[in-house]
């Protein structure tokens, strides 16, 4: 099974933020710029994406100066095939928003 | 503003503490990115989402009631079918029951909360677990109920060794459908949440409406030539619901599922809500059936009511029968629960399944493309508060 069919408008913009980079590994407060969803969302459907196997994530390898170590996300090939296939057919509002929070993300540099 | 975030980040960092090791991550994930936010309101923001989370992490891997509700559940039931002389093999048979079935359930939480996680994070989902659970334990109680007089001298004509094994068909049976409960409850459920939903709705929606049509598992009889017609047309019209809500969960089951997904994969999800369908539906007509069963012997006005719309009828299987008056007696040693409910428990399930995976094969290559469907109301029923992913 390739994860439940339905997604909710704000899972959606978190999977196109990861959808942007699917290679790269990105951290919450990036997702969160992105996408616009307060940490109170945005945790949440990270750990249901994790918990379903739809998103791997793990812990920065080197301590950075500064600050702490930052937790990483990135989707699996499995929840890039069903982000991709979502994407595919949400909503117009829905894309758009999706859209909108990929822009914001090309417009800004990629970190972590 | 830092005499607000500053006590934020330190609650955040202690509450973090009290989170299940496995939850802990997120967090401290949380924590970790509180340098990246901007100073002010965001920061406090972030903060106030990350202590909320934190809190619902630490109450999730905090709740002591379930357990608890699940054992006061268990010794009530053992407590009211423990009664009877020694001696009696039906008290026995009750006795057995009720440890078995109190081990069965929870030994299966236990397996498959290790293979499938916890209870998933829905509303319906905890709904139909704690639902489940309660109606198998209630349906015990009805049985023991049922059997301390069908299994009970001089009705137990074919001895304590068919009582015995079908007393262990139905452990199997209950160890089945408990499986079944937990595992499309889990978080890690095989079925999504719609499937579920459209399967469990249709399944008791099916029971309740056979209960309706003979609440002691026998077809009624109506004097009047208008309610013996209007009764064979309900009757009608039920087979054909019967056969037809199993097909139409599935349809609908595949008809909500991922496009990307291959037709063999849709065909199971409409297996996976016909198996729900016809859980429920076995389950709802069980126990509601069981417990009016269980109540006959000391109901006049039911026994009245039992012998004008089914009639006075010899000790056949599971017919109710004046002779042992004025406890109505069941029959000899098979009574109506161990040989008409419990074939319902055994087939319903699979023939759900059947219909449900041929109905999601038989559904319609072309449909409506998601875009024109309103976003899904069902959705936010399923989830508490926040999105489902």
């Amino acid at each position: 099974m390739t994860g439940r069919p339905e997604f909710s408008a704000q899972t959606l913009s978190v999977l196109a933020a990861l959808c942007a980079e699917p290679s790269a590994w990105q951290h919450g407060y990036a997702i969160a710029r992105d996408t616009g969803l307060k940490s109170g969302t945005l945790y949440p459907i990270l750990i249901r994406l994790a918990d379903r196997g739809l998103m791997e994530a793990r812990w920065e390898d080197e301590q950075p100066a500064g600050r702490p170590r930052r937790h990483l996300y990135r989707l699996t090939p499995e929840g890039l095939a069903s982000a991709t296939a979502a994407l595919a057919y949400a909503p117009p509002p829905v894309k758009a928003q999706a859209q909108a929070g990929l822009s914001s993300r090309r417009r800004l540099s990629p970190q972590a | 503003m830092s005499e607000l975030t500053r006590p934020m980040t330190a609650l955040l960092r202690r509450l973090t503490a009290l989170v299940p090791a496995g939850r802990r991550e997120w967090a401290e994930a949380i924590w970790a990115e509180v340098a990246e936010v901007p100073a002010g309101w965001q920061r406090l923001g972030w903060l106030a989402g990350g202590v909320r989370l934190t809190v619902r992490e630490a109450a999730r891997g905090h709740r002591p009631w379930y357990p608890l509700a699940f054992a006061a559940a268990a010794a009530g039931t053992a407590w009211s079918a423990w009664s009877g002389p020694p001696g009696d093999s039906a008290v026995e048979i009750n006795r057995v029951d009720v440890i078995a079935i109190a081990v069965i359930l929870a030994g299966l939480a236990w397996i498959i909360r290790r293979a499938r996680g916890p209870v998933a994070d829905a509303r319906l989902a905890r709904v139909v677990r704690i639902g489940g659970y309660a109606v198998v334990l209630a349906l015990v109680l009805a049985k023991s109920a049922v059997e301390r007089v069908a299994d009970a001298p001089p009705n137990n004509l074919q001895g304590p060794a068919v009582a015995w094994t079908g007393e262990a068909v139905f452990l199997a049976v209950m160890a089945s459908y408990a499986a079944v409960i937990l595992m499309h409850t889990a978080r890690r459920s095989p079925a999504p949440p719609a499937t579920m939903a459209i399967g469990t709705v249709t399944g008791i929606a099916l029971g309740v409406m056979a209960y309706l049509l003979g609440p002691l598992g026998f077809p009624l009889r109506f004097a009047g030539p208008w309610p013996a017609c209007s009764y064979d047309a309900a009757m009608a019209l039920g087979v054909l619901l019967a056969l037809c809500a199993p097909v139409t969960a599935g349809r609908a089951a595949a008809r909500r599922a991922d496009r990307s997904l291959p037709p063999g994969a849709a065909a199971r999800q409409g297996a996976m809500a016909g198996l729900c369908s016809g859980t429920a539906a076995a389950l709802a007509v069980t126990v509601l059936s069981t417990a009016t069963i269980a109540i006959l012997p000391y109901d006049t006005g039911l026994q009245h009511w039992a012998t004008g719309h089914i009639g006075q009828w010899t000790p056949v299987v599971g017919q109710v029968t004046p002779i042992l008056h004025p406890r109505l007696g069941y029959v000899a040693g098979n009574s109506a629960f161990a040989a008409g409910y419990l074939v319902v428990l055994l087939i319903s399930p699979l023939v759900g399944c059947a219909f449900g995976a041929w109905g999601a094969r038989a559904r319609p290559g072309s449909r409506r493309p998601l875009a024109t469907r309103p976003w899904p109301a069902m959705k936010r029923l399923l989830v508490r508060g926040k999105p489902a992913t």
